[in-house]
């Protein structure tokens, strides 16, 4: 092979594809699912009651009430069902980045929440913190963006 | 109701190609970073740059590996290190709480960059916010008493 950089080989690029593939498998298995499970509830009237329950917690960071389900199910499964609610509800571009700023500092809470204390952190001074980077960052991009 | 299922079959596949574009070729640049030993070289760089949160110059392998491919990757190395007794408890609290905040930076931002969002301030934003955080913690942590048992 004349790709040969140092230690970089075929191998290398197969192992890439397959990871790339893998994550998108992982984020398939939990987006489709989701996405035809908000579709659905979009065109009942419990999104909207969602979103009326919400509104005025999510205002304050100038988002709608229905971004309430990004939000729980970021945090209570993982990203990539919060990218599943995200795309499936109309969100503008401000919105989204908004909802992606707060995710990145909070979400998987079970699974990460579990490594933090096996390393020995608290369980909740790791929830308080991402919790608060969330909340923090999430005013920030609302005022600024 | 058929409109609803349509709605979603598309969209749903739209979304996860969409995604697939840029996730695949973030992950073959990840590898390509682990096999020409990139990652070491980061680490060292980052090393002085530790020490501003108080931190042993080991600490940055960790740190840079849980930022660069994600926490539970990170995780197995900070248990090697702490096993190896090379970081003191204190770094190794730091380290996580820097983790918790930012890591597999590349991949989260690439999905949401793939959603529009712009992925230099969503990572910058990110990486600098975990950083203040963690000079913040290095201040107010003191080396614990008790014993971490890994």
């Amino acid at each position: 092979m004349s790709l040969q950089f140092g230690s970089v080989t075929f191998d290398t690029l197969r192992r890439g594809l397959k990871s790339g593939i893998d994550v998108t498998w992982q984020l398939a298995k939990v987006m489709i699912p989701i996405y035809f499970i908000v579709t659905f509830l979009k065109h009942t009237p419990i999104l909207g009651a969602i979103a009326r329950l919400f509104a005025p917690l999510m205002g304050i960071f100038g988002l709608p009430g229905e971004a309430a389900l990004v939000l729980v199910l970021g945090n209570l499964v993982n990203l990539y069902a919060a990218i599943g609610a995200i795309v499936s509800l109309s969100l503008s571009l401000k919105e989204i980045a908004v909802l992606a700023i707060m995710l990145s500092f909070c979400h998987s809470l079970p699974v990460e929440t579990a490594l933090a204390k096996k390393i020995g952190l608290s369980a909740i001074s790791v929830i308080a913190v991402r919790m608060g980077l969330a909340v923090l960052s999430g005013l920030a991009f609302n005022f600024l963006l | 109701m058929l409109d609803a299922l349509k709605e979603a079959t598309v969209g749903s596949m739209q979304s996860v190609k969409q995604i697939a574009i840029i996730v695949i070729p973030i992950m073959v640049v990840m590898e390509i970073l682990k096999d020409v030993e990139l990652l070491d070289r980061i680490a060292d760089l980052f090393s002085p740059v530790v020490r501003i949160f108080g931190m042993r110059k080991e600490s940055a392998f960790p740190l840079v590996i849980g930022i660069i491919i994600g926490l539970s990757y990170g995780a197995g190395i900070i248990f090697k290190a702490a096993k190896e007794n090379k970081l003191s408890k204190k770094d190794l609290y730091l380290i996580t709480y820097f983790l918790v905040a930012a890591h597999a930076v590349f991949e989260d931002t690439a999905i949401f960059a793939a959603l529009g969002v712009s992925a230099v301030l969503l990572l910058s934003t990110r990486l600098a916010v975990a950083a203040m955080f963690t000079f913040l913690a290095s201040k107010v942590i003191k080396e614990p008493e008790k014993e971490v048992n890994l």
